[in-house]
């Protein structure tokens, strides 16, 4: 009696301790932001002037793919969440799931931001505004043009050639890389069905027997700065733009089909306690300096969304801001599959990492 | 045997029996109902295991995690014996001990930050390929780095370090008096290792084995980041499942398959996996 | 002959093992941005970036916090347990037996989804604790191992001793058999502790906003290439050399005899 009474008293002073874990964490600021991310937001050099400024702190927790975005967001309780990071081309799916608040256009600077990343037609539903793009880029043809011949990259074909067998690598995501193989047989990526996907697995496994590896965000930038691989499929600014100064033969084409573009939008959670912290935080994250900062964050950098973000003109000069015009005008979006070929999609890209 | 003692000793493991009811039985039971219940076409069925089946690139995962796993075990063993039997026999008694600390040493570091290292070793311009080209040995530098290849290395570097110990404390425990009592009887070296000394290691051999095996089937940094992705292993489709598509139900079928796997192994070795009371 | 072959062997063996911790160490005092050939150092900038990155240090807080907090307790369950199963002939303890140790021979992947959708099946939310959970699951039936394979029967007399001499059962626990199977409990508690600090993907799925050192370092790595890791890994390196010559030097020269 006397043990499990003693036995009974150790094991409930253990959860005490295991659950002082948590209390222990730092007790922290006033006020709280849960924001839902991609890893360019962790950077503290973006978040710092943000918490400085409001006495708050920004909790951020990193995701892959918007399916798992959304999984995590339906796992928790109402309002554990306030802003959200997400394809442009996904808001729908949020907008879907009744999850998010429509954002007050008058106190954002839209009329700042590149027209033809506002994605009108992606962020907006029944009139409101339910995402607001901060953020984009191309996903082409990433090179070190010291080591092959810059001509090459103006055409996708060369991707599924055999001139550069074995020093290509693909960057590990599905939709990108299957809107530039859509581009490479004439095919719009806005435009895509199951019926394509036949002629799309032909160029995915083309691209795949060239290449040497399949390659995460770091590991793509690993592979091009050791010369690991000399092109990159999905490649662009984001990888080569946050490591030019240390190789200043990194670059990034538009090929002559063009190029997919990639675009992020910030969002607030219809359920989100905290909707003043979270539209000061968008404000932020849209001013001059949160952009340039958002552009140049570590994990990688892209095209701020706003035109008058403060940048350095070699920071600009890095980006090809200049350019941006004509890029944008040879830019088609990301695929936008429904969930089913999304389905669809993810599998036939599993089948091309494994095909021998 | 008393009453008392009798209540004593169920108040003693009760709390251990909870934890591992609660938190690894439960669960696991969990899991197995979740993954009955397919993401997309919902309701009650087996689709995602019929799935796994009926889809090449799905089971390949599995063809590739053993192909991986087993040879893994293979140059692990291979690799530690002849070392184990080293520090057991030929260093002096009182330097066994540092001896062992120097090959576990290495392994104090971060086991994914030792993953990348790695990757950065076997790389083009790498260090491996760097010192491979200025002693002559390769005239350019060799494909390593994300190849299944680097997979196999990098799981091997810790496992070699964790059969070197089952299977030095296996012949510690050895008396030197069986290879004596071997030669007396007329056997040469090879015999006597053959015929006893083996046979007598065989149940540290098997542990670290049983060790290499489970921990290496289940484990997803070392493919994600030495494999280049250029194949999948078990963990990394379960993790993409999870990572890119919020997809519970398929994951945990895959989960519970892996699982079988793992089990299967265990009945194989169980003779040899006892735990034994000094 | 055999000797000089052996040497060569075990040299072989040791640079292999040793190989990607001296690269590690080496290049945390790059320079430049990449921690591959040539070695342009050495310069301690990646090791001010790491002590300045509150992400990081507050980690490695964590880090500590679960390993010692799980440590303990699978360390406490598991002698509990043991002592219950090696004094008192339960039924069915055969299979008690074989239930508890179980977790021991599941993949950690296994383990960290089940207690993933376990959880989430319960709306309880991810956290350390949550994480801490499973660092539990993992150590425990290994300490309960050790220490179940370190009670004699000489032990059992000295126990009836003691309670020949009137103490309680609790008290014959707690003052006369933990002291005596005193590095068998160390031990677990230390191996506890080493699995404990080092694993990934269960820490990987059940936490949130605070977590532990790996996962950091994981998120760090798809952040981006820089010798940040390395002088990471560095430290994390010579925190444990040190811990390991503290332990050594206290706790293994303590022992009986």
């Amino acid at each position: 009696m006397t043990l499990a009474a003693f036995t009974r008293r150790l094991a409930g002073a253990s959860f005490i301790a295991l659950a002082a874990i948590g209390l222990a964490a730092p007790a922290g600021a006033a006020e709280e932001l849960n924001a839902l991310v991609w890893c360019d937001h962790s950077d503290p050099n973006l978040l710092k002037p943000f918490e400085e400024a409001n006495g708050a702190k920004v909790n951020v927790k990193e995701f892959e793919g918007t399916g798992a975005g959304l999984a995590i967001v339906e796992q928790s309780k109402p309002g554990d969440w306030d802003v959200m990071v997400i394809d442009s081309i996904d808001v729908r799916r949020g907008v879907d799931r009744g999850l998010f608040e429509p954002l007050p256009e008058d106190k954002l600077p839209l009329a700042d931001l590149f027209p033809e990343v506002k994605m009108d037609a992606a962020t907006m539903f029944g009139g409101k505004r339910y995402g607001i793009t901060e953020k984009f880029g191309y996903n082409t043809v990433g090179y070190n043009k010291a080591k092959v011949d810059a001509a090459d990259m103006q055409s996708l074909a060369v991707l599924t050639g055999d001139k550069y067998k074995g020093r290509i690598a693909i960057y590990d995501y599905y939709l990108p890389v299957i809107g530039m193989a859509a581009m490479a047989i004439g095919k719009k990526t806005a435009d895509l069905t199951e019926a394509d996907l036949p002629a799309i697995r032909d160029v995915l496994f083309k691209m795949k027997a060239n290449a040497k590896a399949v390659t995460d965000v770091v590991a793509s930038q690993t592979a091009l700065a050791t010369g690991e691989a000399d092109i990159l499929v999905g490649g662009g600014e984001w990888v080569t733009a946050g490591i030019a100064k240390e190789n200043p033969d990194l670059d990034f084409s538009i090929p002559k089909e063009g190029a997919v573009l990639w675009s992020q939008s910030l969002a607030m959670f219809k359920d989100s306690k905290k909707k003043d912290l979270a539209l000061k935080f968008i404000q932020y994250v849209l001013s001059p300096e949160g952009q340039a900062r958002l552009a140049t964050s570590s994990c990688y950098w892209g095209m701020p969304a706003n035109t008058k973000a403060s940048l350095s003109d070699d920071q600009k000069r890095i980006l090809r801001f200049a350019e941006q015009p004509d890029f944008l005008k040879r830019a088609q979006g990301y695929p936008a599959p429904s969930e089913a070929l999304d389905k669809k999609m993810q599998d036939l890209w599993t089948e091309m990492i494994q095909a021998k | 045997m008393s009453l008392s003692a009798v209540r004593a000793g169920w108040a003693s493991i009760t709390p251990a029996l909870a934890w591992t009811l609660l938190f690894f039985v439960a669960p696991f039971l969990v899991m197995a109902v979740i993954s009955l219940h397919p993401q997309e076409a919902g309701g009650f069925s087996a689709a995602n295991y019929t799935q796994f089946f009926a889809n090449p690139s799905y089971w390949r995962a599995l063809t590739n995690s053993l192909e991986v796993t087993l040879l893994v075990t293979a140059v692990s063993i291979v690799l530690a014996y002849p070392f184990a039997w080293i520090l057991a026999t030929l260093v002096p008694e009182r330097w066994q001990r540092l001896a062992l600390m120097l090959a576990v040493l290495p392994f104090w570091t971060s086991y994914v930050v030792r993953s990348y290292s790695w990757l950065l070793v076997l790389a083009e311009k790498g260090i491996v390929n760097d010192t491979l080209i200025r002693l002559g040995l390769l005239a350019e530098p060799a494909q390593i780095a994300n190849t299944r290849l680097a997979t196999i290395i990098g799981f091997s570097h810790f496992f070699v370090m964790l059969l070197t110990l089952t299977i030095y404390a296996n012949l510690k425990q050895l008396s030197p008096n069986y290879r004596k009592a071997a030669a007396d009887l007329g056997a040469g070296p090879v015999r006597a290792f053959l015929h006893v000394v083996l046979p007598l290691t065989l149940p540290g051999i098997m542990v670290g084995a049983f060790l290499t095996f489970v921990l290496a089937i289940g484990d997803y940094i070392t493919p994600q980041i030495l494999g280049g992705n250029n194949e999948l292993l078990m963990p990394q489709l379960i993790m993409m499942q999870i990572g890119r598509r919020g997809d519970f139900p398929l994951a945990s079928a895959l989960s519970i398959i892996l699982m079988v796997v793992v089990s299967i192994a265990y009945v194989a070795c169980a003779r040899w996996l006892k735990i034994e009371r000094a | 002959m055999v000797r000089a072959v052996a040497v060569v062997y075990a040299g072989a063996i040791y640079a292999f093992i040793f190989l990607p911790v001296l690269v590690l160490v080496l290049f945390s005092f790059q320079g430049t941005l990449f921690p591959i050939p040539p070695f342009n150092g050495p310069s301690l900038r990646w090791y001010e970036a790491v002590l300045n990155d509150p992400r990081l240090t507050s980690a490695l807080g964590n880090s500590f916090v679960v390993a010692v907090t799980t440590s303990g307790l699978a360390t406490l369950l598991g002698f509990l347990a043991a002592w219950g199963l090696a004094r008192f002939e339960l039924p069915g303890g055969v299979l008690l037996r074989g239930l508890i140790t179980l977790p021991l021979t599941v993949s950690y992947l296994i383990i960290g989804m089940g207690l993933l959708v376990f959880f989430n099946a319960l709306g309880v939310p991810k956290s350390l604790i949550a994480a801490g959970v499973g660092h539990v699951v993992i150590n425990l039936p290994l300490c309960f191992a050790i220490v179940y394979s370190q009670m004699g029967e000489h032990q059992a007399n000295i126990e009836r001793a003691a309670r020949d001499l009137g103490a309680a059962e609790w008290q014959v626990l707690a003052l006369v058999t933990a002291p005596m199977l005193w590095p068998a409990l160390f031990a677990s508690f230390f191996l506890s502790m080493t699995f404990s600090w080092d694993e990934f993907v269960i820490s990987f799925l059940l936490t949130r906003f605070d977590t532990t050192l790996p996962v950091e370092i994981w998120n760090l790595l798809r952040a981006g290439l820089n010798p940040k890791t390395n002088a990471v890994g560095s430290m994390v390196f010579g925190i444990s050399i040190v811990l390991a010559i503290v332990f050594e030097l206290t706790a293994f020269r303590r022992r009986p005899q």
